[in-house]
């Protein structure tokens, strides 16, 4: 290729001249990167030893073997709703009512974090400025962190749980949102506002038509992330399933756990399903 | 409401009656962000009642200087009095009100593409309802009967209840004039109007903008690509290079020399006579418009079939 270009008498062009095998900027990234994993594996310096392969082809027959006794009242005391099926379905609307919060939280914000909604004045500019920015500062956060810190906050439990995953999902939504006002098309926007309507007028005539099937696809892939994240949150204080699920594997009752853990495999499968056939019909 | 101020003699120049000019532009200067001076000190007077065509080649400013008008886009400094009114100067609840007695039509139709033909129709009425009319309310009994009426005009009231985006073209235009129509605008500003369409419906869409120009009167200020088009259904010609007004007045005067000194020395007149098939037509459209596009210096002229 190097040729047809030197025979004519052009520049070759930079892409050609170099030689992938001899190419030195190259050869240093691959180097680089080879000596981080290097470094990485020395200091974490992963420990097998401890590793046995009876033990845990013990504990896996154990985890097969369910404990159904989780699934009813053990004594007069205890409700459906302490029973591990009425766990789950408590956690699955655990994820439904964080999704929820977040809605009401992250729909208003999201046309405040609108380029094209806030530009054109400096003070609205500057609101976008900082929505997007509380937006990406709330999202950089983990789910797990916020969850941890909302149940010193406001107390291990349900609350906790779904308050954090709510304030998480604010600024996921938010941006996924936010981001759909900025990719419409901004023809109709100019049309309408040369009829001489207000912007919210303009934001109801031009933008919400254009919007509803992005937010509408967002929402449900946040719901369906949402669902399968609930399960965990029990872990880190945020109530739900996932107490159950921790306090079993604490006292050794791996029969439990199994049976748990059999649940949320199928609940997120089923969720899966779910949610890729109601986007389906959606699109 | 009208204007009182003396007009300059370059408004004789359009041997129009004498009356008070609808649109009056002075020393209007737009500099975008970027550093481009768009529009250069423009000053102009728009008399009621005339068909305005803007020409010029990409770039020179035809956009801006309509969006200027309806302040779409901020002029930097200069001044638009529309019928006496200072729309550089309004704000708020005031701009819109003038905005809503000018219509305006755009080279992509901008319709809001999901919604109904009816509903876009009726966002003509915008300017004069409430925001939470907006929400809450029915569009009234009388702005349904409008839009009816409106989209009859341009030929299309049985797809009021078609989307938008199924519509052909031609049609998504006609329902942008019907919208503009339901401002009751004194003024008409389109911007390119007909460059997105085959030349069959330009000149469908462009007798629908003649027909608001000549039975109910409203001015029209209309960008067009072709000189053909232009010297059509124009009353008078308005071209811009490079921001400024480069030639004022009649249609017939754009002689030879003046349309070079418009789009360039090496511009050229492409003229397709009439009876050609559309096919050929079309073709010979659209390598036109390739020149015209290629926006250092080129130009079209289509001679269609008659009127
Ligand atoms: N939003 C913008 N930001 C920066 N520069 C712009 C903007 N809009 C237009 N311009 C510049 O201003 C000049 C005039 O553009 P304008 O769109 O008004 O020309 P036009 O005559 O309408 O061209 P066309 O025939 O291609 O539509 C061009 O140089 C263009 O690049
Ligand atoms: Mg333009």
């Amino acid at each position: 290729m190097a040729e047809y270009f030197s025979a004519r008498g052009l520049p070759v062009p930079r892409e050609l001249e170099r030689n992938p095998l001899t190419d030195w900027r190259r050869l240093s990234v691959i180097a680089a990167a080879i000596l981080v994993f290097y470094i990485g594996l020395r200091i974490t310096n992963p420990d097998f030893s401890r590793a046995n392969p009876e033990y845990a082809a013990n504990v896996i027959g154990q985890l097969l073997h369910w404990d159904l006794r989780i699934l009813t009242p053990q004594n007069e005391f205890e409700t459906f709703w302490d029973t591990a099926e009425g766990l789950m379905v408590a956690t699955i609307f655990l994820g439904i009512v964080a999704t929820g919060f977040s809605i009401l939280v992250a729909l208003p914000l999201s046309f405040l974090g609108a380029r094209n909604i806030m530009s054109g004045h400096p003070v609205t500019a500057a609101i976008y400025i900082f929505v997007r920015f509380f937006f990406t500062v709330i999202r950089s956060i983990d789910v797990l962190i916020v969850v941890i810190i909302f149940g010193v906050l406001i107390g291990i439990g349900t609350a906790a749980g779904v308050v954090g995953l709510a304030f998480h999902n604010v600024g996921v939504l938010g941006k996924l949102y936010s981001e759909a006002i900025e990719g419409i098309d901004a023809g109709p926007l100019e049309a309408i506002t040369a009829t001489g309507a207000n912007r919210f007028q303009v934001i109801w005539t031009a933008v919400l038509p254009q919007i509803v099937n992005p937010y509408i696809s967002f929402t449900i892939y946040r719901l369906d992330a949402n669902v399968r994240l609930a399960p965990i949150l029990g872990y880190v204080g945020g109530g739900g399933i996932g107490v159950l699920l921790f306090q079993s594997i604490q006292l050794l009752q791996y029969g439990a756990a199994g049976l748990i853990i059999f649940m949320i495999v199928v609940t997120v499968a089923a969720m899966d399903f779910a949610s890729a056939q109601i986007r389906k019909r959606l699109v | 409401m009208q204007g009182r101020r003396d007009r300059p003699a370059a408004s004789f120049f359009h041997r129009l009656p004498l009356v008070a000019a609808v649109l009056s532009i002075q020393n209007l200067v737009k500099v975008y962000p970027s550093g481009t001076r768009a529009i250069d000190d423009v000053t102009l007077d728009i008399q009621h009642g005339e068909f305005v065509v803007l020409i010029g080649l990409s770039g020179s400013g035809k956009s801006s200087l309509l969006r200027c008008i309806n302040r779409l886009v901020e002029p930097t400094s200069g001044r638009v009095i529309f019928e006496g009114a200072d729309i550089t100067r309004a704000r708020g609840g005031e701009l819109r009100r003038i905005r809503r007695r000018i219509g305006m039509i755009f080279q992509q139709f901008n319709l809001v593409r999901r919604t109904s033909v009816l509903s876009n129709t009726l966002a003509g009425r915008l300017g004069y309802r409430s925001a939470l009319r907006t929400i809450i309310g029915r569009p009234s009994r009388e702005d349904v009967a409008a839009a009816f009426e409106n989209l009859g005009r341009v030929g299309i009231a049985d797809k009021a209840f078609a989307r938008a985006d199924a519509l052909s073209g031609g049609q998504q235009q006609r329902v942008g004039i019907a919208r503009a129509l339901m401002q009751h605008p004194e003024l008409m500003l389109a911007d390119e109007p007909v460059a997105s369409l085959d030349p069959a419906t330009s000149h469908s869409v462009m007798k629908y903008l003649e027909e608001i120009n000549k039975k109910d009167g409203i001015t029209v200020i209309c960008s067009l690509h072709f000189l053909s088009l232009a010297r059509r259904y124009g009353t008078r010609v308005i071209a811009l290079k490079a921001g400024k007004i480069a030639f004022d007045g009649q249609p017939d005067d754009i002689d030879e020399r003046r349309f070079k000194e418009i789009y360039g020395e090496d511009a050229v007149e492409v003229e397709i006579g009439p009876g050609r098939s559309t096919e050929s037509m079309s073709a010979a459209e659209a390598a036109a418009l390739a020149l015209a596009q290629d926006s250092t210096t080129a130009a079209a002229k289509l001679g269609l079939p008659d009127r």
